[in-house]
């Protein structure tokens, strides 16, 4: 995103919206005219900024992104639908639809890392850093999810080199691994945190047994890891013939 | 794209805080789903539902339920928000009974939804959990301006729009509905529930000081 310092006239009504925190104040001489200007590096594309409606002379611009700015955007602005997964924003459709496509088979489990979120965004090195700790375990990463196409070497999670500064406002390293190879991903997970220039939210991704009992919150409850009181279910209304679809 | 998880809060105000979301599943019966996309938004409208949204056209904080419903694709993410838990059971339940065929995931208190589903006679199918954040924590705001801007899975709600609403209410510059509708326009799903952040900000404007980090 850019300013057009020919339109801005500083009033500085962008500023709060920005997730970044990257829009400041500037002027070139003591006594000049103040504008706003973003600092492009630490910008994620995001273009919250814009659609908040918020400047009275339309100074704010965003221009067409080469390669590798590119994948700012088309991480960190859900409007923006990745080719890979014909889905907006930076993830898959995970458990949204695992009643039909049965993504997470039982005796799975899903463990993500959500790099940037909440609130700081990432570097994608961030991301590469969980990739080179977890490529060793022969965890299968999810071939759907945008970030996953960027690997340059899926056997030794080196992310192509281009790709490494960019920011975005958050990206998903998405593992799919049998259950009994969860405990091993998540102290995995525990050791790269420190390594980690920004923060990581970590899920965790179970089928329900016919029975109701889910193995895989009886294995965090084994290895002592507590989750939280809220969590998102899906209740299994998918079919695979959907109503006024005519199939 | 785990954008209704991962909401921080108390036990208290997260037991005003339900999501649900419908979608077709791509390559797999997406084809020709939108109208029974439009209506699951059409029960919807009979409830008494805090925000709904389709990213692509928005939340309901910043389009009309015809734009949202207009703008409806056999690809759209369909979401809406419920404060209240009797009544998010009810559209479960008549969401169950129109039979739509469109897989539909719910957010909220475990236990709660545990219940709710009981109660519908329907089981969990798979559930996602979230195993909290790690890394750089020190560099996170406050963890109350996190209850707010965690209800944007997406992070469109930036921190200093956060902070400068509660500010503004202490100042008497904007009233508590204006400020919590203005916090939910970023929010491009419709996920961000204005209900739950009027009683965040309604808590916070007592202890909050004007120089808190
Ligand atoms: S595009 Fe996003 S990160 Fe960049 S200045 Fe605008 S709001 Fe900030
Ligand atoms: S809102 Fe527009 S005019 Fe005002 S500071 Fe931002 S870019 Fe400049």
């Amino acid at each position: 995103m850019r300013i057009n310092p020919g339109k801005c006239v500083g009033c500085g009504q962008c500023r709060v919206f920005c997730p970044m925190g990257c829009i400041a104040f500037t002027r070139k001489d003591k006594g000049g005219q103040i504008q706003c200007r973003i600092n492009e590096d630490e910008c994620v594309d995001c273009e919250v900024c814009l659609r908040a409606n918020a400047c009275p002379t339309d100074a704010l611009e965003q221009p067409p992104a080469a390669w590798p700015r590119s994948v700012r955007g088309t991480f960190s602005n859900p409007l923006i639908t990745h080719k890979e997964t014909k889905v907006p924003g930076r993830g898959t459709e995970e458990i949204k639809t695992n009643d039909v496509t049965n993504r997470y088979k039982c005796g799975y489990v899903g463990i993500s890392a959500e790099l940037g979120r909440p609130v700081l965004g990432a570097r994608l090195r961030d991301a590469e850093r969980v990739f080179m700790v977890l490529a060793p375990l022969a965890v299968e990463f999810e071939k759907q999810n945008p970030l996953t196409s960027l690997l340059a070497d899926p056997a030794t999670g080196k992310l192509k080199e281009d790709v490494l500064g960019e920011k975005v406002l958050s990206c998903i390293v998405e593992t799919i691994a049998p259950i009994e190879r969860a405990a091993e991903i998540l102290d995995a997970l525990d050791k790269v945190a420190g390594e980690i220039e920004s923060v990581f939210s970590v899920d965790l991704i179970s089928r329900v047994e016919e029975d109701l009992s889910i193995p895989a919150l009886e294995m965090l409850k084994r290895e002592k890891r507590s989750y939280a009181l809220n969590g998102k279910i899906n209740i299994g209304l998918g079919r695979l013939c959907i109503k006024g679809a005519d199939c | 794209m785990s954008h209704t998880l991962h909401r921080k809060g108390t036990t208290d105000n997260l037991s005003g805080d339900y999501v649900m979301l419908a979608m077709s599943a791509k390559g797999v019966n997406a084809a020709n789903s939108s109208r029974a996309l439009k209506d699951f938004f059409s029960i919807i409208s009979k409830y008494d539902w805090v925000n709904m949204g389709e990213v692509k056209v928005g939340g309901a904080y910043v389009a009309s339920f015809q734009d949202i419903v207009g703008g409806v694709r056999d690809t759209s993410v369909a979401h809406a928000v419920f404060h209240d838990k009797d009544e998010f059971a009810r559209v479960i339940a008549e969401v169950k009974k129109a039979d739509l065929g469109l897989s539909v995931t719910i957010s909220g208190l475990l236990g709660i939804m545990n219940e709710v589903l009981t109660a519908t006679g329907l089981s969990p199918h798979t559930v996602e959990v979230s195993l909290g954040i790690k890394g750089k924590t020190e560099l996170l705001p406050h963890s109350d301006l996190l209850q707010i801007t965690t209800m944007c899975g997406h992070g469109m709600v930036s921190q200093a729009l956060a902070r400068k609403t509660l500010i503004d209410i202490k100042r008497g510059r904007i009233s508590l509905e204006k400020a919590t509708e203005l916090l939910a326009t970023p929010c491009a799903c419709g996920i961000f529930n204005p209900r739950r952040a009027r009683i965040i900000l309604e808590d916070l404007m007592d202890t909050w000081c004007m120089d808190e980090p």
